[in-house]
């Protein structure tokens, strides 16, 4: 039998393993669907998963009545849920001829700062991280350069001599950039002047806080956290619902607030008065007036042409 | 090396790359994350509404004591108080009312209580046009002689509001003068700002305003901050940008640069 010699020179395997290989690859084998397993492991971190619902659900313009009834419904479990306080959650629309217009007199601000911690407060922003809508600049005389801005002053007592202070938040544009660039149409402006920001559509590219330039969008980079005992429950979908991880947010003129009827946070609380909001299609309200009689006002950055709705004005 | 050995040799590297990956993985020595510092909440005191000072006619609404303004507990209905004033033409406050800081006017003319309060009946105020005005009720008398700002009080461009911008849906809350302002010495006081926006990461363990000045550029122009910039976004750099700045480096989640060898066992500059 001579085809059963094995051939010295040409050996091969028999067919089937032998010991050797069959531990080498189950080796192999195990360390890698170990390793496959071990980069698979941030998975186990996920406490917040994407509910069907969610998933689901319709671009905010296509959801009707009823739909949007249940997505309240769905957004007040999950707050209690994580929060333990059930919020009351309304979609607000904009009112017929109104369009919102936010003056702030830069000859009364003295960049106290509780126009930030209101803001803050009222629309249930990230303490840790945090998360703020408004950024007060303290500017030297002579200059309304922002590169010469300063945001983290801290002295024993504002006003300083020598400085005048310009909070910034969103503009609310009437040519507004951020809404150009949203690949997803998740942000858009309202009839009312509101650029508002549909938190489930948002996808999280930052392409609007790259657009703005006002600095006035922000992003959650990590979940929000928020104190229970701080949460504002009176909550609205476009508004201050709380965000989730991986969402921008910006000043929303308190649209749970203003479309009904009330000032924004950041006005009511402003020590010096420094800060008017209204109806400019209404030629009573205080901004109109303001538009009207102030010899000076100005729109911030006008060159870039996004036409803002927030004006800044001096008492002349 | 026989082809037999080749395998095994490449085999066994792999092996332990593997099982150094799984186990770093499981450590999960990337992307841990970095623990953040602890921001205290903010003092519910910035987040109050009320107006800097309560007027009298707030005190007349609280219905709290109003013995301070019961002039003639005091003073004489047939005898006017008698004014003094030193050599430089200044009102000599009396210990009485030494509570009262004369400061209205940079100019110091405004030196005489009878200004604006009435001589002859010290429970009214009196306008220079001759009426007579109830102290609660003091807010036509500064519009006689502030004209433009009273003009934008009435219009509601000066001074504060809240409640309802919209008048069909609920009433507006207006504040008068004395409200904010003392009328003795009505320029708006100074007052302790809120606190700034936080770093994500402090630089230095000292942490904010401890770092290079906002004048001074640092000797490393790649040099960051570190973290997301108190704000959940954009690394606030310190070295002259501001947050405006479109240069500005943007952090990723787990890449956190947390000294730069520049900053250590430098002393921090201070302007």
């Amino acid at each position: 039998m001579p085809t059963s010699e094995p051939n010295s020179e040409f050996r091969v395997n028999p067919p089937g393993l032998d010991r050797r290989s069959f531990l080498r690859t189950s080796a192999v084998l195990a360390t890698g669907l170990a390793a496959v397993a071990a980069s698979l492991r941030p998975l186990l971190d996920l406490d917040d998963y994407t509910s069907v619902d969610r998933f689901l659900q319709k671009y905010y313009k296509e959801l009707t009545p009823q739909e949007m009834d249940l997505v309240l419904k769905r957004i007040e479990r999950e707050v209690e849920k994580q929060y333990g306080i059930r919020p009351h959650v309304r979609d607000l629309k904009p009112m017929d001829g109104v369009e919102f217009v936010y003056a702030l007199n830069l000859t009364r601000c003295i960049g106290c700062r509780k126009c930030v911690h209101a803001c803050v407060a009222e629309n249930n922003q990230s303490r840790n991280p945090e998360i703020q809508y408004i950024r007060v600049l303290k500017l030297p005389h002579g200059s309304l350069d922002v590169e010469k801005a300063e945001h983290d002053y801290a002295p024993e007592s504002v006003p300083e001599p020598g400085y005048f202070y310009m909070p910034v938040q969103c503009q609310q544009c009437k040519n507004p950039p951020c809404v150009k660039v949203c690949p997803v149409h998740a942000t858009w402006q309202e009839t009312d002047g509101i650029t508002v920001i549909d938190y489930d559509w948002c996808i999280g590219c930052r392409y609007c806080e790259a657009a703005c330039p006002y600095w006035a969008r922000r992003f959650n980079f990590t979940k929000p956290s928020i104190p229970p005992e701080r949460i504002n429950p009176d909550m609205a979908y476009l508004g201050n619902r709380p965000r989730r991880q991986g969402v921008m947010e910006k000043c929303h003129f308190c649209i749970q607030r203003t479309r009904v009827g009330r000032y924004p946070a950041c006005l009511e609380v402003c020590p010096a008065g420094a800060r008017k909001f209204g109806n400019v299609l209404d030629p009573n309200s205080e901004v109109a007036q303001i538009l009207r009689t102030k010899r000076v006002f100005i729109q911030l950055k006008e060159e870039m042409g996004t036409s803002p709705r927030f004006f800044y004005y001096f008492d002349v | 090396m026989t082809n037999e050995g080749k395998t095994s040799w490449v085999m066994f590297v792999l092996v332990v790359l593997f099982t150094g990956l799984a186990t770093a993985f499981l450590e999960n020595l990337w992307g841990r994350p970095v623990p953040l510092e602890a921001i205290p909440l903010v003092d519910l005191a910035f987040l109050d509404t009320a107006t800097v000072r309560r007027s009298y006619a707030d005190l007349i609404r609280a219905k709290e004591d109003l013995s301070d303004f019961d002039c003639y507990a005091c003073h004489e209905k047939s005898k006017p108080p008698v004014l003094r004033y030193d050599a430089k033409q200044q009102l000599v406050v009396p210990p009485e009312h030494s509570d009262i800081v004369m400061g209205h006017g940079s100019h110091g003319r405004n030196n005489n209580c009878f200004n604006c309060h009435n001589e002859t009946n010290l429970t009214t105020l009196q306008p220079r046009d001759g009426r007579e005005l109830k102290l609660e009720n003091s807010t036509p008398l500064c519009g006689s002689c502030h004209g433009p700002t009273y003009r934008d009080w009435e219009m509601g461009i000066h001074g504060r509001t809240s409640g309802y911008w919209a008048r069909n849906l609920g009433p507006i809350d207006r504040k008068n003068c004395v409200n904010c302002h003392n009328p003795h010495a009505p320029k708006f006081p100074g007052r302790q700002p809120a606190p700034g926006p936080h770093l994500l990461h402090p630089l230095t363990p000292a942490g904010i305003g401890n770092d290079h000045t906002a004048t001074e550029p640092h000797p490393n122009p790649n040099h960051f901050t570190g973290g997301n910039g108190g704000n959940g976004d954009i690394a606030q750099s310190r070295n002259g940008a501001s947050p405006f700045s479109p240069l500005l480096p943007v952090s990723f989640p787990g890449f956190e640069i947390v000294a730069c060898p520049h900053d250590l066992g430098k002393p921090e500059p201070r302007a």
